[in-house]
């Protein structure tokens, strides 16, 4: 493997390949949430492993998910504010407004049925899918997440706290039908 | 002291973030609340299952997060709102279609090479191949990215070069100017990162329609109405007086579907469209523990009524049918034909994923002396796999999972090859059934629905059953594949998880396999001095003519093993006067030929004073009969009160009351949600499988979305 990392106190080729695995695709999430537009996404996460690549190891190294959330949400809320879009700073509207997918049967197409909780995921609003992401795909704490999105932590606990109970309303049922086929005979 | 559930520290304790201090007082707080400490289980329970969806989700290669629409359109109809010129909106939306045009081109292009390779390959066993892959887990799913390398003439790829490179130009360049700002590359486009970037070809691939749409038009259905699902109206059984009509003729019905769809809507969030419920669908959801048919019997007959727990002075009856278990290994041999519908809009992961995942776990409990095929039907339909011993498991397997969706439907060219190829392979005295996937959308070629209703009718009569499994939410045309289920001496299922199609594949196999009585009829004669008049609840698409009963050309549903059939009747007694307005019958002008007291009464007129409420009667045929068998019970009611009524019938009951409330019937009575529940509960009984602790929690969700009931 090639190195990259030969200046002193920045990442090796290793530590960002591992990086790259483990935070790639939660950032195009993330981004392409907030941009609405995956292309761009795609733009903002290699721009910011760019940047992570010339940080010093100092500022990573307490915890690299808070760092790479942040300078992606920063960049791409620039593009936003460039672009004068839609933007996600509009807390009101997005965090008062369920997300518009009818069902959650309508949404995610390419994976197979077991994702049935991402696709309800996927009914939440868009700021309370953020924070979940955070939370628990990235393992942030509350703290963490306050300081990437600029919300109080208390705002942080509600917003967690309702999207929770939203969640787990409507994922119910999902898997109580289901249990061990025990065959049935003929006494 | 009480403990506030809604208390957003309560789940910032169970997920470890509170300070200290808190942390312990809240802890001392809860320690005499089994209830908090419910909810904090609850929510690390469910906190855990979210970790994981979202690692598997994360472990998924990056190229699927092109194919996820709703980020588009919901940033674009955000915006829409905010700004009513919004060139992006067009854009995003053009974009959206774009992709489903290409996907869909290339997944044609992909269907014609399967196909071709399905026939030629498999017509000669053992014959050259170029690259037979030794199992399953060799065979990566092609990506988006493959099928455009290996596919150089195709739909999709010759309309777009022009565009593809003008896109690639940009997109290269853009990638210079990065590599020149910082070293990029080592990430970008290291080959030993796994899937460093893969998006990026795909990108460009599919971005091609982004700046062209008008190329290749998408499938008409995407730019039309968005949700063209198609219920038919039901318009609800009467109460009709027993003595001008003592006679009620229907049919039997063990399709099922109406219920998971149901749930469908009601686990999204909303209460289902009127016509989307059918009572009697949603009561045969279940399996009641009715007696075993003594001897020979294919099924019994068990009945019981009980006071009617929605509108007291009326009486519920109810009509059980139990058909004969039959142990999983004295299933006669199968020869099964799934026909599986690929077109365009099978491609989200509840559609064709979702069928490909029920057809495993169908695939799983065959054995050597089964068979299966697989016909795939979209723009043009093909034998994706020919018959094939089910110990093949291997080979039905691959063949299932080289399937992908897109292009255009045409359910008849495919029905009649899939029933081709259950013929050609037919096992006498076995179980032979075509097994139908689709969304339903039949909207090319032969659509004209009654043909295909003719052409369905025509093969179940050559003994190859059909059973329909539908999927998908806004194409679903539930009405249609109702009918072909029931003119194919089949049954019909929905679904909607996987969970349900472990309920209607794995657990039900054999009643959804294997008919042990066909055309089953049921005519239930009133008895005008015990019966005012009576309702059949549901059935409303199963009537029949009181004429039919014995006239065995007539076509009626099937029972499989081990499925139990429930009919329900609401019946105003004789002489009690009913409270109820939706009871009262408008009276019928008196006949102007004929007194009422014609000869044909006066004839039975000893059994007129009968103590009996009814009598049943029932046809069936053999599963390869034609001539029908008569079985016949009498009931009398012994004015039994629901609170003692048996299990079965207070659930049956229940379910019932449910779907009435959800059609907002005239006839619920003054039952609630709340009632429903209550009923439901005491009905419950061992419930070993679950099913109706889920119903139970399908009617707190239907409660809180209508909160103005109780």
């Amino acid at each position: 493997m090639q190195s990259i990392g030969a200046e002193a106190g920045k990442m090796n080729g290793q530590q960002m390949d591992a990086l790259l695995r483990r935070f790639e695709r939660p950032l195009l999430q993330y981004a392409t949430r907030i941009l609405g537009d995956s292309d761009r996404a795609r733009d903002v996460v290699q721009e910011t492993f760019v940047k992570l690549q010339n940080e010093k190891r100092e500022q990573i190294d307490s915890g690299p998910a808070k760092w790479l959330f942040t300078v992606c949400r920063n960049g791409a809320l620039n593009i936003c504010r460039k672009e004068k879009r839609m933007t996600y700073l509009d807390q009101e509207l997005l965090e008062t407004r369920a997300s518009e997918e009818p069902a959650p049967f309508e949404t995610l197409e390419q994976k197979e049925a077991s994702g049935f909780l991402l696709k309800i995921l996927g009914t939440l609003p868009p700021r309370q899918q953020e924070v979940l992401q955070l939370k628990f795909q990235n393992d942030l704490s509350y703290q963490e997440i306050s300081e990437i999105t600029q919300l109080s932590v208390s705002n942080v606990g509600v917003m967690i706290h309702n999207a929770l109970k939203t969640l787990r309303q409507r994922y119910g049922r999902a898997s109580r039908d289901f249990l061990p086929f025990t065959p049935r005979t003929v006494s | 002291m009480k403990v506030n559930l809604d208390d957003p520290n309560l789940t910032a304790f169970a997920l470890g973030e509170l300070s200290p201090d808190d942390h312990a007082e809240m802890a001392k707080a809860i320690a005499d609340s089994p209830e908090a400490q419910n909810y904090v289980a609850e929510t690390q329970q469910f906190a855990r299952l979210l970790r994981v969806e979202y690692e598997a989700d994360r472990q998924q290669p990056a190229d699927t997060i092109v194919k996820k629409p709703q980020r588009f359109s919901d940033a674009a109809r955000i915006e829409a709102e905010r700004r009513s010129s919004s060139r992006y909106q067009w854009g995003s939306l053009a974009a959206a279609f774009a992709i489903f045009a290409v996907l869909g081109a290339l997944a044609i292009s992909t269907i014609k090479r399967e196909v071709g390779r399905g026939v030629t390959d498999y017509a000669k066993p053992g014959g050259p191949k170029e690259n037979p892959p030794a199992t399953v887990e060799a065979v990566p799913e092609p990506t988006v990215e493959m099928e455009v390398a290996q596919q150089p003439v195709g739909p999709a790829t010759t309309a777009a070069p022009p565009v593809v490179s003008e896109f690639r130009e940009e997109k290269q360049s853009a990638s210079k100017d990065m590599a020149a700002a910082g070293k990029t590359r080592n990430f970008a486009l290291n080959p030993s990162a796994p899937k460093p970037m893969p998006m990026m070809r795909s990108y460009a691939s599919n971005g091609a329609g982004m700046t062209e749409t008008t190329e290749f038009e998408p499938p008409s259905r995407y730019r039309q109405d968005f949700n063209t699902a198609t219920y038919d109206k039901v318009e609800e059984n009467p109460f009709l007086p027993a003595a001008a009509n003592p006679l009620s003729t229907f049919s039997i019905d063990v399709d099922t579907a109406s219920y998971a769809n149901v749930r469908r809507f009601i686990n999204s969030g909303s209460l289902p469209p009127k016509d989307a419920v059918r009572v009697e669908e949603m009561i045969n959801y279940f399996t009641y523990d009715y007696k075993e048919p003594e001897g020979d019997k294919p099924f019994s007959i068990d009945l019981d009524a009980t006071s009617c727990p929605w509108e007291p002075s009326h009486r519920l009856l109810r009509i059980g049918l139990k058909g004969r278990e039959v142990a999983n290994e004295k299933r006669p041999a199968s020869n099964l034909v799934f026909l599986l519908d690929v077109s365009g809009s099978m491609m989200p992961s509840e559609r064709l994923p979702l069928v490909k995942q029920a057809m495993r776990l169908l695939v799983d409990k065959l054995t050597e002396s089964d068979r299966v095929a697989i016909v795939i039907y979209a723009g043009g339909s093909g034998l994706a796999l020919k018959s094939t011993p089910g110990n093949e498991k291997e080979k039905i397997l691959r063949a299932l999972e080289e399937l992908q969706a897109g292009g255009s439907t045409n359910g008849a060219e495919g029905i009649e090859l899939a029933y081709k190829v259950a013929a050609d392979n037919f096992i006498k005295g076995g179980v032979n059934r075509v097994i139908l996937a689709t969304d339903g959308d039949f909207n090319i070629g032969v659509t004209n629905q009654g043909d295909l209703i003719r052409l369905i009718e025509t093969k179940a009569k050559t003994g190859v059953f059909l059973s329909v499994l539908g999927v998908g939410t806004d194409n679903l045309k539930d009405s249609t594949m109702q009918k072909l289920a029931d003119k194919g001496n089949g049954n019909y299922a929905y679904l909607d998880s996987v969970e349900e199609a472990r309920k209607v594949l794995v657990h039900q196999i054999n009643g959804t396999l294997m008919t042990i009585a066909k055309d089953v009829k049921i005519q239930v004669e009133f008895n005008p001095a015990r019966v005012a008049s009576y309702r059949l609840i549901g059935y409303e698409k199963r009537l029949l003519r009181k004429e039919d009963f014995n006239n065995d050309k007539v076509d009626a549903g099937e029972i499989g093993a081990g499925h139990t059939v429930t009919a329900l009747y609401e019946v105003v007694p004789a002489g009690a006067g009913t409270t109820d307005p939706a009871a009262s019958v408008p009276p019928v002008d008196p006949l102007k030929y004929q007194s009422p007291s014609a000869p044909a009464t006066t004839a039975k007129s000893e059994a007129n004073g009968s103590p009996e409420m009814v009598t049943v009667k029932l046809r069936h045929k053999k599963p390869d009969g034609d001539v029908s068998e008569l079985t016949e019970r009498s009931f009398t009611d012994n004015g039994s009160k629901f609170e003692n009524a048996a299990p079965d019938l207070k659930f049956a009951a229940a379910v019932a009351e449910f779907g009435m409330l959800l059609r907002d019937s005239q006839f619920k009575g003054k039952g609630t949600f709340g009632a429903v529940i209550e009923w439901a509960q005491e009905g419950k009984g061992r419930d070993a499988a679950g099913y109706r602790a889920g119903f139970i929690e399908m009617a707190h969700k239907a409660q809180s979305l209508k909160p103005r009931e109780g």
